[in-house]
């Protein structure tokens, strides 16, 4: 790890937890969304190591923050948006949004196009992500509940 | 009948104000008005609307309908409402306890303005530095941070539109940043005006809008995205506005 991917999981961590505050989330669960925050980028730099394509590795660590995200939503008791919201802020394209605008601007239509289609694809994967956990762990729960009916 | 179902929407409303899913308010409503003994509820609910009917016996019928016109996000209430309406169908509560008890969720506190100014500055400073910015541009980013919560705050009692609110937010943030670079304060605007953005960009709003529509609620899903979209396009205009103008000032 170098100084520079450090600093980005602190201050990414900082970002969800700012967040987290903002939205009102309090006590203990302020700081499960900040340890979400931590881990999103911590893997997300991980998995930079093995997969080239950063849409798919966006794509991977939603999933798994989402996942995460929902088991602390039942242990908490309370709904998964809350985590899943400010666990993923680190990964929020901002950067690539800002440059998007920045080409326009400058009437730089290459750019501007190829960073626009990045962005979007970003922000899609994110969702797919989140979405792929949220069917992922419906589907999990409703096959524990058949196991558990037909066994009782 | 009327009164309990006033009491189910009540909740509904509260839960929609603070943001929650529209499946999850759907299905919340749906639980509380059968454990208040509805026979059947048909539920409809999108962003910005509520319509529920409830049949009690036969032909024994009562629709009530709500709009939703200001949103935020506060999981504190979402969580505490939550927490209420698996009591309601759990527990046996009279109506007058579980009006008792929403009061008490509803006067919940946020935060002060000034500690939300607090949050925006660390953000933004936080997310300059995240993309690659110095201390200093973390600075800048920092200060006008904390502008930036001032000016939407100001914008949304003068005019209570937020898209319009995130444009003159953008705009003064990106006067703010050119004047900085123009002082020599900072080498480039661009890290400095990320970690603003990632205060205002609609993320979350994206994420939420494609959960809803993929969940299979088109209609709120279609809201959100619209809503996404617009907001983007008003920090893009913001930021448009003053750079062509600073490009005629110099």
């Amino acid at each position: 790890m170098t100084y520079a991917e450090i600093l980005q999981i602190v201050t990414g961590c900082v970002g969800s937890f700012g967040f987290a505050l903002l939205f009102n989330v309090r006590g203990k669960r302020l700081w499960v969304a900040a340890l979400g925050g931590f881990l999103s980028w911590l893997i997300f730099l991980l998995l930079t190591r093995f997969v080239d394509s950063e849409p798919i590795n966006y794509f991977i660590v939603s999933f798994l923050i989402s996942i995460y995200a929902e088991i602390m939503a039942r242990v908490m008791k309370t709904p998964t948006t809350s985590f899943i919201t400010t666990s993923l802020i680190p990964l929020i394209p901002g950067g690539s949004l800002y440059y998007t605008m920045a080409y326009a601007f400058q009437s730089d239509a290459d750019r501007f196009v190829e960073k626009a289609v990045y962005t979007l694809e970003l922000a899609a994967a994110l969702a797919l992500g989140v979405i792929a956990a949220t069917a992922f762990t419906k589907l999990l729960y409703s096959g524990l509940r058949a196991v558990t009916k037909t066994k009782g | 009948m009327k009164e309990k179902l006033c009491l189910a929407m009540d909740i509904g409303e509260q839960m929609l104000v603070c943001g929650a899913e529209v499946h999850r308010v759907e299905d919340s409503v749906k639980r509380i008005c059968e454990a208040f003994g509805a026979v059947r509820t048909d539920v409809f609910i999108i962003t910005s609307s509520m319509v529920v009917t409830v049949q009690y016996g036969e032909g024994d019928t009562c629709t009530q309908t709500r709009r939703i016109t200001s949103t935020g996000t506060d999981f504190e209430k979402i969580h505490r409402l939550n927490a209420l309406s698996r009591k309601i169908c759990a527990d046996d509560m009279t109506v007058s306890q579980i009006r008792e008890e929403l009061a008490h969720i509803v006067a919940v506190n946020t935060y002060p303005l000034w500690a939300e100014c607090v949050c925006y500055a660390v953000i933004s400073g936080a997310f300059a530095l995240f993309f690659g910015g110095g201390g200093i541009e973390a600075a800048v980013a920092f200060a006008i941070g904390a502008q930036v919560r001032l000016v939407i705050t100001a914008a949304d009692k003068a005019i209570s539109n937020k898209i319009f609110s995130k444009f003159i937010a953008s705009f003064t943030a990106t006067a703010l940043a050119f004047a900085a670079l123009k002082l020599g304060w900072v080498p480039t605007v661009d890290k400095t005006m990320i970690g603003i953005i990632m205060t205002l960009i609609p993320g979350i709003g994206l994420t939420n809008a494609l959960r809803d529509l993929f969940t299979g609620d088109s209609i709120a899903g279609l809201l959100r995205s619209i809503e996404a979209v617009l907001s983007a396009l008003a920090i893009a205009a913001g930021y448009f506005l003053f750079a062509a103008l600073g490009g005629v000032i110099g």
